[in-house]
């Protein structure tokens, strides 16, 4: 059942007018223009011609995971090549065309929004500088309780680029969101975004939970299971940002490979969440 | 002895239902050989499907648009995903088509889905039961022997154009055929408290070893 963003169901218009395959060849290509974007990015990180080219072909180009995925009719592919885009413009420093991306990528799938996290503490830090945002200014540092120095990381993340990253993000995705709830009302909001936050799906069975969602699916500790679930992945996700966000890109495949493994549900498409990061970790 | 006649004049006819393929995803392939011939009457086989088990309606209206399967589903909004305890039976009604190997022989399949089953106690399936089709018969110019059929009320239409006046009709007996019977593989509510303390058990453990190599590892 179709419950993704209008603007798919727009751009496979000619799925109907043309041919039947179109959208399959629109993601296959949008698969391909995501190993150019993360083969990009890793020659910019200071990667060897030769040795990027052999991550990116040996963990996702010749990976059949995302080629059955998107030959299949599933539009991860552009979504992946969004996460890749919005990445790329970060650490190049381009913080309004990386913000417009992220956005897009947020309105077409919700979960790049865990990566606003490691993305607001990287833009912090700044690119190319030493150190962290934790780090206390002058020698003070061994003093300071975990406590303190994480509250003075949350207190000064507000910076220029973290403003102007969140504001351009936030726009792109209420803008977008605004329009096609004018266009197509509540039904939208209901099934783009409302539906993933609550899906209660007990036939995907790669979830860990699967089985134990299904078996208590009409039982009174339903609703405590599912909260037991869900702050595992929670707390995972919080330690993990602030322990790696040095690295981004090693912090969001993180980031998505707890979050694929943790989540309640749990289908095939999802691996190529956190699989289209693997060139740029390994 | 006429009253013997009459009734051997009339003979009804013959449904087989098969589920054709193994898993949750199996063909439906009914065959019908009437009595006499259709005479130019459109044949179609009208079965109430438990709510074990569904149709897809975008499948459904794929295979029409490329004419290889023509059906009717009431009501015509189903839930693909929920369970067999949240769902509604459906009513299916599928044209049929002539069979090469005998005049009067028609047949036609679909492609039907299980749905997934609540836990059961001490067994590991459940089935579901699917009743024999009733054969209708939709005619706009034959006349057919009253004896043997009656006028019936169907919702679908039965020809596109709505100038000759068509009209279904059923068999006057309706004899019992043999229902077909799919098996569906369910859990045992007996494992709830082993699967919980396993799968809570598990994640705890993983999310304490991704923890603590977050701490040796991160930088802090």
């Amino acid at each position: 059942t179709y419950r993704y963003t209008p603007l798919l169901a727009w751009l496979l218009t000619p799925n109907v007018l043309l041919a039947e395959a179109f959208g399959k060849l629109l993601f296959v290509a949008g698969d391909l223009a995501a190993a150019v974007v993360a083969y990009r990015a890793l020659r910019r990180r200071g990667a060897a011609a030769r040795h990027a080219c052999g991550c990116c072909a040996a963990a996702w180009l010749l990976n059949p995971l995302p080629m059955a995925v998107s030959s299949r009719g599933n539009a991860e592919a552009l979504v992946a090549l969004l996460v890749l885009a919005t990445l790329y413009w970060v650490e190049a420093g381009s913080v309004g065309k990386a913000a417009v991306c992220y956005g897009l990528a947020v309105h077409m799938k919700i979960y790049p929004l865990t990566y606003v996290l490691p993305i607001a503490l990287r833009l912090r830090s700044g690119p190319g500088r030493g150190e962290g945002a934790l780090d206390a200014p002058g020698d003070k540092t061994a003093k300071f309780t975990f406590m303190a120095r994480l509250w003075h990381l949350f207190v000064k993340m507000l910076n220029r680029d973290v403003l102007l990253f969140g504001t351009v993000a936030g726009s792109v995705l209420a803008a977008l969101t605004v329009t096609f709830y004018h266009l197509y009302g509540w039904e939208f909001l209901e099934h783009a975004y409302l539906y993933h936050l609550t899906r209660r799906d007990i036939r995907h069975n790669f979830s860990p939970y699967f089985y134990m969602l299904y078996l208590t699916a009409e039982s009174k500790w339903s609703f405590a299971l599912g909260l037991a679930a869900f702050l595992p992945q929670l707390l995972l996700l919080l330690v993990v940002s602030i322990a790696f966000y040095r690295d981004l890109a090693f912090s969001c495949f993180l980031h998505t490979a707890i979050f694929v493994t943790f989540n309640k549900v749990c289908t095939s498409q999802y691996f190529v969440w956190y699989l289209c990061l693997l060139p740029l970790v390994m | 002895c006429v009253t013997l006649d009459v009734q051997a004049a009339c003979r009804d006819p013959t449904v087989t239902q098969e589920l054709l393929k193994e898993g949750f995803h199996r063909d439906l392939l009914v065959k019908v050989e009437l009595g006499e011939d259709a005479g130019g009457c459109a044949v179609a086989a009208q079965m109430r499907l438990p709510p074990g088990i569904y149709v897809d309606p975008y499948e459904l209206a794929t295979l029409q648009q490329h004419n290889l399967t023509k059906a009717v589903l009431f009501p015509d909004a189903i839930d693909v995903e929920a369970p067999e305890y949240l769902a509604r039976d459906l009513l299916l009604l599928l044209f049929l088509e002539p069979e090469a190997r005998c005049s009067r022989c028609f047949r036609a399949a679909v492609p039907v889905h299980a749905r997934y089953h609540r836990p059961a106690e001490g067994t590991q399936e459940a089935w579901v039961v699917l009743e024999s089709p009733e054969v209708l018969l939709c005619c706009c110019h034959s006349h057919l022997s009253a004896e043997c059929w009656e006028p019936a009320e169907v919702d679908a239409p039965c020809s596109s154009d709505n100038t000759s006046p068509c009209q279904w009709h059923s068999t006057k007996h309706k004899p019992a055929h043999e229902g077909s019977m799919l098996r569906v593989p369910v859990g045992l509510r007996e494992h709830n408290s082993l699967v919980c303390a396993l799968t809570l058990l598990t994640t705890g453990l993983c999310t304490g070893l991704i923890l603590a190599a977050a701490c040796k590892y991160g930088h802090f």
